[in-house]
């Protein structure tokens, strides 16, 4: 239940809506009870009064009825509007939170989470959050309010039906959805991890089309999906058939109760301690309280699978910190040189793949690291991007590195990583993303060292062209240049490029070698590069060529 | 896009009808709902039946315990009765669902497999894999709550009435013409909040594609130091989800609301009437109670009608996706069911032209020899073509115009699978599944042994790096082959082509990313590889063209011309 406490604080903010939804929901119950309650009431006095003939005052219970009737219709609307708002500002709030949480982890301490997983778990898991107070928290506690309000409304007329009552009552909105919950435990964290899985593979089967059809694998994908599919099917049909007996226990409970309070009720008006009509008010009152019962069930079987997500975001949202959190002392480089002393790295704990490297690149320096690959080039960049962490001395501006904040390093620094992502949107949003605030001519500049300014001018659309999904309209080459005009646009002192003229022909990469260099030269010793490439043209770069 | 948020009606009600196709698959399960639910509702009247006698008894005729006995033993029997059928009805329902879900699910999947990438154009990737997971999963209450529910608003409370009548007409008159403004008003408030609840399914799949999209580029968000900003874009998007949401359900709910507040009247309504004519002596309390427990029975079905109108409504926009994509043409040119040949085929580009839509390239009217045999090199710069060529050689996509022969025999009339599994190919950005090393490896042929494994992580040079991985072969590869370089990847990806036993081979910048040392591995395998093969390489790197006999020139998506692997490296140094 540990996930609860900590749901419900995360969504603290969010108390006001969820209480004034609770309340709506126990007056709605009442309502709809005590209308049940009183027209019972009113009809048998009029058969009473009819009988006798003896007067009756029918305007309190039809003025009653009346306005319960409204309460009820009005109430439910209301109730239904603030849970649901309720509901979806605590899905805002969680979404940014599990995002703010990722972020430090990326990318290091995401790697072992799939990444079409990571994006769907943030999604259907923080959706399936939403059950939680919707569908969950909130019913339990209208259901549970409501149950014992209910019995001292009872205890009031008839203290042997209140008894019978609290009986049936606590059978059904506690006994049964306890068993229910025994059952459902097991196929709802099943169908919740199943349904990740199969979301897994119909995402590699959608990224992966291509090379899965010319494989000749495809079919044996889909058979993997169909089983998924099937096995997650039978879960959720194992879920339904527990939800029937949910339902068809309750249907059976309520009639049971029914039946023994108008036996109690029939000997309690033989005996004259009941009016009739005060009998015939209490049967329509248990039968329509049930309905605050029926609602335990339900919420009780969707708790497992909801407590499933709620771990899977809470273990995901936990994953220690690939790098140590960064210091308090806030201190700041005086200059961009770079300093590695005995440096060792690794991308999996305990399989070093930098040893002992040591070298010095002075500010306005560039430096070219060559080498097979596999030898930790890559890994040597992402080191100074602070991704992950590293032993021995790293200091930049004469700073060891560790002592750094993040944004403290990341300001100082442009990269072209290995692996570079482009967004969903125009060329003009991904490169802006480099500096924001750049203006046209920086724009055209940046577009221009990267070898893009023609091809731009080609597109239809130019700049606001879409890139697609996944960078699905650009080739390669052309992804890795926005991801360079990117990093150019932001005029960070240290430039960090990992194979920048990768995907590129001779001629191209002449071009943007040169211009690279010459933008150097602009800079008047104020740039520092570090480059890793086994490109031949891109030596041309260096003052230093480092073998690893 | 905005095609689907205009959301025609035209357009759901053909989702619509797909949903009715696919009922009558489980046509005879919805049968025994609806029975199941029948059954229930005549219990609920002999319920009410019983209650109202007994309740009749007590106040009316002030009787003891003894006449009551047997009617609250037959309540109790009523009661386990209507439980028992509770019960069947949900696992008759978890049937069907099941069953249609799995169905719908399986062929959905082949579909888009078998559209493949020249019939999925234009679609992007996060909002398919949302149709075919999430997506099936929301067409389940169509079936199971919207359609029994349909059957049962039109005959349940037209038994009750039959039932009701008899004893009381007034109140039969009361209900009789309360219930048509029931659906009257939900089709008017629901036609509505359709039209945004359709809006609502694309917001969805968009903010879907949004948070992958996020966080998968999360690292060049921390290097562009913009992860804070987009931390508040992720809260924008989701108070935009939140507000557009909420006006749906603001009106969704009103039809509820209408529905509530007439069956409530009605009720109350009731309730009065049956009073007056209690206290005038001229109804008797079992009839009027009766009829006073049966009102709130009658509005039941078409309350539940209205609930189940959402599912409706997510159940349609879901099938708007499904359906379309189910009844989608696959690609033209797919159909040949020519064996192609077993030996390393001659392959022949004739006037081969393709456009991948406005001026973004392709290649044009494009004629090229690749001799049975040989091994030829395809050189140019970025955006020249060389790419789509090798799309259209393995068959990935058709030429708008001209022809590619395979042995003289055109491409299209060959059967694609057979064709498919002559072939070998290897893309700039290979693919790996996050499983192990091997399963990666043994993806084109999973029957291959283990000594072939180990010929072609040799013949790949990528021998050394399986030894370096913490459990060899079993290593698991994470997301996009992370914790491996890019280089090494590459490598992997050739060993993967190597053990599928093809004919012809097409690699796309194989040696890209890798170092000198390692490229001379790599060209040396090819050569050894391409002995009995057809191989065209994608390259414009001097070391791996020199592995070659041919070299053909891409320039602006034509074939520049085509030297002798000598002539075009002695031209080369010429240039230089």
């Amino acid at each position: 239940m540990t996930f609860v406490g900590r749901f419900l604080n995360l969504s603290r903010k969010q108390w006001p809506w969820m209480a004034a939804g609770v309340i709506l929901g126990v007056l709605v119950i009442a309502a709809n009870s005590l209308l049940m309650a009183i027209s019972g009431w009113f009809i048998a006095s009029m058969a009473v009064a009819g009988q006798s003939g003896t007067a009756f005052n029918y305007f309190f219970p039809s003025a009653a009825i009346r306005f319960l009737a409204i309460a009820r219709t009005v109430g439910r609307y209301g109730e239904r509007l603030v849970t649901h708002s309720a509901t979806f500002r605590i899905l805002a709030e969680l979404r940014v939170w599990l995002f703010k949480r990722l972020e430090p982890l990326a990318p290091a301490g995401l790697e072992r989470h799939a990444g079409g997983d990571v994006a769907g778990r943030l999604r259907a898991d923080v959706d399936a959050l939403e059950t939680l107070y919707l569908k969950i928290l909130a019913p339990l506690a209208v259901g549970t309010v409501s149950i014992a309000a209910a019995l001292l409304f009872l205890l009031w007329f008839s203290p042997p039906s209140a008894l019978v009552m609290l009986l049936f009552l606590s059978l059904a909105g506690a006994g049964l959805p306890i068993l229910i919950r025994r059952f459902s435990e097991e196929p709802g964290r099943k169908s919740a991890a199943l349904a990740a899985a199969l979301r897994n593979k119909v995402t590699e089967g959608a990224q992966g089309i291509e090379e899965l059809i010319l494989l000749g694998a495809v079919d044996r994908q889909a058979a993997v999906v169909d089983g998924l599919s099937e096995l997650l099917v039978a879960e959720q049909k194992r879920l339904g058939r527990i939800n029937g007996l949910a339902t068809g226990g309750m249907a059976l409970l309520a009639g049971c109760g029914g039946a023994f309070v108008l036996l109690i009720g029939s000997m309690q008006v033989h005996s004259q301690q009941l009016t009739g009509p005060h009998l015939v008010m209490l049967l329509l009152f248990c039968a329509a309280i049930f309905e605050a019962a029926g609602q335990l069930p339900a919420a009780l079987h969707l708790m497992p699978a909801a407590q499933e997500s709620a771990r899977r975001i809470f273990k995901l949202a936990d994953t220690p910190l690939p790098v140590p959190a960064t210091p308090l002392v806030h201190q700041q480089p005086h200059h961009n040189g770079i300093c590695f002393r005995n440096v060792s790295a690794a991308y999996l704990q305990g399989i070093p793949v930098l040893r002992d490297v040591s070298f010095d690149l002075p500010q306005g320096g560039s430096l070219v690291l060559t080498g097979p690959s596999g030898t930790g080039k890559s890994l040597l960049l992402e080191l100074l991007l602070r991704f992950r962490d590293y032993a021995g001395s790293i200091t930049v501006g004469g700073i060891e590195l560790r002592d750094l904040s993040r944004e403290t390093v990341l300001a100082m620094i442009a990269a072209v990583p290995q692996r570079p992502h482009l967004f969903n949107g125009t060329f003009r949003d991904n490169l802006l993303l480099g500096n924001p605030a750049a203006d046209d001519e920086q724009l055209r500049a940046a577009l221009e060292d990267s070898a893009l300014d023609l091809w731009v001018a080609g597109l239809p659309q130019g700049l606001d062209t879409l890139i697609g999904s996944n960078a699905s309209a650009v080739s390669g080459g052309e992804a890795r240049r926005i991801a360079l005009a990117r990093a150019l646009l932001k005029q960070a002192p240290i430039l960090l490029l990992d194979e920048p003229t990768e995907g590129l022909d001779a001629a191209t990469e002449r071009d943007v070698v040169s211009r690279l260099i010459q933008r150097k030269k602009r800079s008047s010793g104020g740039l520092t590069m570090l480059v890793v490439s086994h490109r031949p043209a891109c030596l041309k770069l260096a003052d230093a060529v480092i073998p690893l | 896009m905005t095609e689907q948020s205009g959301g025609t009606a035209q357009q759901g009600s053909g989702a619509e009808r797909g949903l009715l196709a696919e009922a009558r698959n489980i046509r005879g399960l919805l049968l025994v709902v609806v029975l199941l639910s029948i059954g229930i509702g005549l219990i609920v009247v002999f319920q009410a039946r019983l209650l109202a006698t007994a309740c009749d008894r007590v106040v009316m005729h002030v009787e003891g315990l003894a006449a009551v006995l047997p009617l609250a033993a037959l309540l109790v029997l009523l009661a386990t009765g209507r439980g028992f059928c509770s019960y069947l009805l949900e696992h008759t329902s978890a049937a069907a669902a099941a069953r249609v879900k799995q169905s719908i699910r399986s062929r959905l999947y082949r579909k888009i497999q078998a559209l493949g990438p020249a019939g999925l154009v234009g679609d992007e990737t996060a909002p398919l894999i949302e149709t075919v997971t999430k997506g099936v999963d929301e067409l389940e209450h169509y079936f199971t709550r919207f359609l029994p529910q349909l059957c049962l608003a039109a005959i349940l409370p037209l038994l009750f009435l039959i039932i009701i009548v008899p004893s009381e007409w007034r109140s039969g008159l009361v209900l009789l013409f309360s219930a048509p403004c029931i659906p009257l008003f939900m089709i008017l408030i629901g036609r509505g909040s359709e039209k945004l609840h359709r809006r609502q399914w694309s917001r969805l799949s968009r903010m879907a594609g949004h948070l992958l999209d996020l966080v998968q580029g999360l690292p060049d968000l921390i290097i562009f130091g913009a992860a804070k900003r987009e931390a508040e874009a992720v809260a924008r998007v989701s108070e935009e989800y939140r507000s557009a949401t909420m006006s749906v359900l603001r009106v969704a709910f009103l039809s509820a609301f209408a529905l509530e507040f007439f069956a409530t009247v009605g009720t109350a309504l009731v309730a009065v009437i049956i009073g007056f004519r209690l206290l005038w002596g001229i109804l008797s309390l079992q009839e009027g109670l009766f009829i006073l427990l049966m009102a709130p029975e009658f509005y039941l079905p078409l309350r539940n009608l209205g609930l189940s109108y959402h599912s409706r409504m997510q159940g349609v926009a879901a099938a708007e996706r499904i359906m379309p994509l189910l009844a989608r043409p696959l690609p033209q040119g797919f159909a040949g069911n020519l064996v192609p040949p077993a030996t390393p085929p001659a392959v022949r580009f004739e006037g081969v032209s393709f456009r991948y839509g406005g001026n973004r390239g392709g290649v044009s009217n494009v004629n090229l020899e690749l001799p049975a045999g040989s091994i030829t090199a395809l050189a140019g710069v970025s955006g020249a073509g060389k790419t789509t060529l090798a799309r259209l050689l393995v068959g990935m996509i058709r030429p708008e115009a001209g022809r590619i022969l395979i042995n003289g025999q055109d491409l299209t009339l060959l059967d694609p699978d057979a064709w498919r599994s002559r072939l070998a190919w290897v893309p700039q950005a290979p693919y790996f599944t996050a499983g192990t090393v091997r399963e990666n490896l043994l993806l084109g042929r999973p029957d291959a042994s283990e000594q072939e494994i180990h010929n072609a992580l040799e013949a790949a040079a990528a021998e050394q790096i399986v030894r370096q991985l913490p459990h060899g072969l079993e290593t698991l590869l994470g997301d996009r082959g992370a914790g491996l370089s890019g280089g090494e990847l590459k490598r992997l990806a050739l060993a993967r082509s190597y053990i599928r036993k093809a004919t012809l081979i097409v690699l796309d910048e194989p040696t890209a990313g890798l170092d000198p040392e390692n490229e001379r591995l790599v060209c040396l395998a090819l050569r050894r590889l391409a002995r009995d093969k057809t191989v065209l390489v994608i390259s414009h790197r001097e070391q791996t063209i020199a592995a070659t006999e041919r070299v053909a020139e891409m320039i602006d998506g034509r074939i520049e011309r085509v030297l002798s692997t000598a002539e075009f490296l002695a031209a080369g140094e010429a240039f230089r």
